[in-house]
């Protein structure tokens, strides 16, 4: 009982005060830049990127990233031979649409188009209904009801495992996600939020949106890693999808392979407008 | 017993069939046989000379082998640093192979899966259920073959099947595939009668990606990307078994440095996830304030991590010939601060629950796996060295630097949770020392050598002790530096069905303890 207690006086607090005090960590490997004055068009990240996720716009000097499929592997930035790549370590990437992420135009995708044909069968897919409403109506009503305590089921649909320890540490003495009063819960019929992980892969579609239709409306749906917001590096599986919003609609997706901890954070925080 | 002396051995107990012998980097072994014959070599090599059945896996190789499927079946001779690969050809009109699961136990999910992906049928096989597709495809649709063409068929109504336990009293618990807790998807399917476990089938396959169909006709490149997110948590350890497959087909040996480099990462991925499920551990049984301080370790080994390496996963530490950067020149004074650091609050830790007489109760006898079927069903890692098992991949087949390493190996006997924790509580102490080791003679100079044009159709092995134990990775190069075929094995493979048979006789709220202690990744088991 004494050790106890002097280890509790010994590490009093570890928790870091994030997102009020900006993090700023030294090296790592966070969002990919180009410099386009230093690009010679070569196209050699182009090739070499594992997931596809640098596109040209209207000249082949004109680069720029699909954040939704980056691994953030930062091999563009080795390859590059005029130095015009560069990663920062800037984090914070979370956004609500998903062409936001995306250099190039998504092609449309969409709960209608892109559901059935790997054959979630009509009676277990979403109501399209209880969607629109949510969707259109109370969009603001439900930010405010949500905003001050929110309760998270994790579902992971196919991850390598990664996204999900980075959601486990943000429950970790160092982040502490429960100061926000947002905890997570151990059935999607207690949650707000679900926050998805992986492909979706075959054998969880299933599985994924009896989750999503066990969840009560109002609900939020946040597609954590590269996996969940396109396939990442798995896309080109026939056994895996290209993204979890082909089978339920996301509000927010939070780019990363894995995305740190705070990042997953500043995406929650997003979703219900905190940020 | 060197390696002609098994050959040795091999031919005078069975004249006349091990055909086209061949010895390949110094410890791959390699022959042909019969199909009809490689039932009893296997039992042979299982039981009067000891060699565990390591992998056994299909490779669609009817274009380059007149229209035949190979099957390799891999056993290695660990207490001599020797990996044998037997290989049978099966034509396509015929389609079966012999199973030999009556005989090795360890072979029986290796069939079922060659039989889903392949549609090649074991014969005499006691499972006839699908294992991978959840009735979910249809069953004369092959994915793993070649001239499949990436169709997405229609999903089919079947309901899975479970062993059923009859009697009065028996009732069934459903848990999964989505868990209570932030953990990967399974479904389990306990039979139970009063509180104990009486049966426990593990229903996995939920996260099964194609990674192994996808990394075929991919760059050399790429598939390192792929090869790093096979499961998350053992990111390096994967990532290096891949790239020494490669650099053994290249004939290229990588500088020391990147060498001593790698052991450095390996060991400090072995901490992370030890910390981890020690904290698991401790959270299982309630026991919060234990829990937080395995936590606080497990940050702490995070943050280092990242320090030394600039990912929390060791993601693009790795490459093909040696590192990215040389990621540790400058840091090395820092890092046996954080190791010493972590040393002292472990050692305290260890020592405060050690002395806690409630936990040691809920730990002790907890989730026996037995030593003979530990080593029936191959468990490999801490789970295979808690019961009795002296294997340890870094010892038995040195890669990297462990070779230059003085490493020691945990041994207990029990089989319990309680063994299985002070494996992990030794190993993290081994992995402190082996980085130090490491550190103090690593030499300076080159951490890379650039690879190129890889010959074809040449194959090898790359072997790893992960954190969760033996990971045996096969690949095949294929033309113009891409992958032709790659095997992955991950410890996970092995140890499930190990899990379902240490729960049996414990009481159904064990189970989160049971399972946490072996702490297997449901990734890196569905591929």
């Amino acid at each position: 009982m004494f050790q106890m207690l002097r280890k509790i006086v010994q590490y009093p607090r570890l928790t870091v005060d994030y997102p009020r005090r900006p993090l700023k960590p030294a090296d790592i490997i966070g969002k990919p830049e180009v410099d386009g004055s230093r690009c010679n068009g070569c196209g050699e990240c182009i090739k070499r990127c594992p997931s596809a996720a640098i596109a040209t716009g209207v000249s082949p000097q004109d680069i720029g990233f699909n954040l939704d499929q980056c691994i953030f592997c930062a091999l563009c930035e080795d390859v590059c031979p005029t130095r015009a790549i560069r990663i920062t370590s800037d984090f914070e990437l979370a956004q609500k649409h998903r062409q936001d992420l995306r250099k190039e135009a998504l092609r449309e995708v969409s709960p209608s188009t892109d559901a059935r044909p790997s054959g979630v069968d009509a009676a277990a897919s979403i109501d399209e209904d209880s969607y629109e409403l949510m969707g259109r109506r109370i969009e603001e009503r439900l930010r405010k009801k949500l905003g001050r305590s929110l309760q998270i089921r994790e579902v992971d649909a196919g991850s390598c495992n990664g996204c999900d320890y980075e959601i486990n540490a943000t429950c970790n003495p160092l982040n502490d996600l429960e100061r926000f009063g947002i905890h997570f819960v151990a059935s999607p019929r207690h949650a707000d939020m679900l926050l998805v992980t992986g492909t979706a892969c075959r054998n969880m579609e299933l599985a994924l949106v009896k989750t999503y239709n066990a969840t009560p409306d109002p609900k939020l749906v946040v597609a954590v890693g590269a996996c969940a917001c396109s396939g990442g590096i798995f896309q080109e599986s026939p056994m895996v999808r290209k993204g979890i919003d082909s089978l339920v609609p996301v509000d927010v997706y939070i780019p990363g392979c894995p995305p740190r901890p705070q990042a997953i954070i500043y995406g929650i925080l997003k979703a219900v407008e905190r940020i | 017993m060197g390696g002609t002396d098994v050959l040795e051995v091999l031919n005078h107990q069975f004249p006349g069939v091990i055909r086209n012998y061949q010895v390949c980097y110094e410890n791959e072994f390699r022959c042909e046989v019969d199909p009809g014959e490689i039932g009893r070599i296997a039992r042979f090599l299982s039981d009067h000379l000891k060699m565990p059945l390591v992998s056994l896996f299909a490779s669609d190789e009817r274009v380059i082998r007149d229209g035949r499927f190979a099957i390799y079946y891999l056993f290695t001779l660990r207490p001599e640093n020797q990996l044998w690969q037997f290989k049978t050809m099966i034509s396509e009109a015929d389609g079966i192979f012999p199973s030999i699961t009556t005989e090795i136990p360890a072979a029986n999910l290796y069939e079922r899966k060659i039989r889903d992906l392949y549609g090649l049928i074991p014969e005499g096989h006691p499972d006839p259920r699908g294992l991978v597709f959840h009735h979910n495809w249809p069953r004369d649709l092959y994915p793993s073959r070649r001239d499949y063409k990436g169709i997405k068929p229609l999903r089919g109504k079947a309901e899975s099947q479970f062993t059923r336990v009859d009697g009065s009293g028996v009732y069934e618990i459903p848990v999964g595939p989505v868990h209570a807790g932030i953990i990967e998807p399974g479904h389990f399917r306990f039979s139970v009668a009063g509180e104990p476990i009486i049966h426990l089938e593990a229903q996995l396959h939920y996260v099964h990606k194609g990674i192994e169909k996808l990394a075929e006709g991919q760059s050399i490149e790429k598939c390192f990307y792929i090869a790093e997110r096979i499961s998350g948590d053992e990111t390096f350890a994967n990532s290096m078994a891949y790239c020494q497959a490669i650099e053994r087909i290249a004939g290229v040996q990588i500088p020391v440095r990147a060498e001593y480099s790698r052991v450095v990462f390996a060991e400090l991925e072995r901490l992370v996830n030890h910390f981890g499920d020690l904290a698991g551990i401790c959270t299982d049984v309630a026991y919060g304030f234990a829990a937080s301080q395995f936590n606080m370790l497990r940050i702490w080994a995070y943050q280092t991590t990242e320090e030394m390496g600039r990912s929390r996963f060791l993601r693009s530490v790795n490459r093909i010939g040696g590192l990215r950067r040389d990621f540790l020149a400058g840091k090395e004074e820092r890092l046996l601060q954080q190791l010493a650091r972590m040393k002292a609050e472990l050692t305290e830790t260890e020592e405060l629950i050690k002395a806690n007489s409630l936990f040691v109760d809920r730990v002790e006898h907890t989730g026996i796996l037995a030593t003979e079927i530990a080593r029936d069903l191959n468990a490999v890692g801490p789970a295979g060295r808690a019961s009795g098992l002296k294997i340890d991949v870094r010892r038995d087949h040195p890669y990297a630097a462990y070779g230059k390493l003085r490493l020691e190996v945990p041994e207990h006997a029990n089989g319990d949770v309680n063994c299985r924790m002070n494996v992990k509580i030794s190993e993290c102490y081994g992995a402190m020392d082996l980085i130090t080791q490491a550190l103090s003679q690593m030499p300076s100079g080159e951490f890379f050598i650039p690879i190129a044009g890889i010959e074809p159709y040449k194959s090898a092995l790359g072997y790893t002790e992960s954190p969760r134990g033996e990971n045996i990775h096969w690949i095949m190069s294929g033309p113009g530096d891409t992958i032709f075929r790659y095997k992955i094995r991950t410890p996970s493979f092995c140890n499930w069905p190990a899990l379902c048979y240490a729960v049996k006789g414990n009481i159904v709220p064990d189970f989160p303890l049971i399972n946490k202690s072996f702490n297997l990744s449901y990734a890196g088991n569905d591929l």
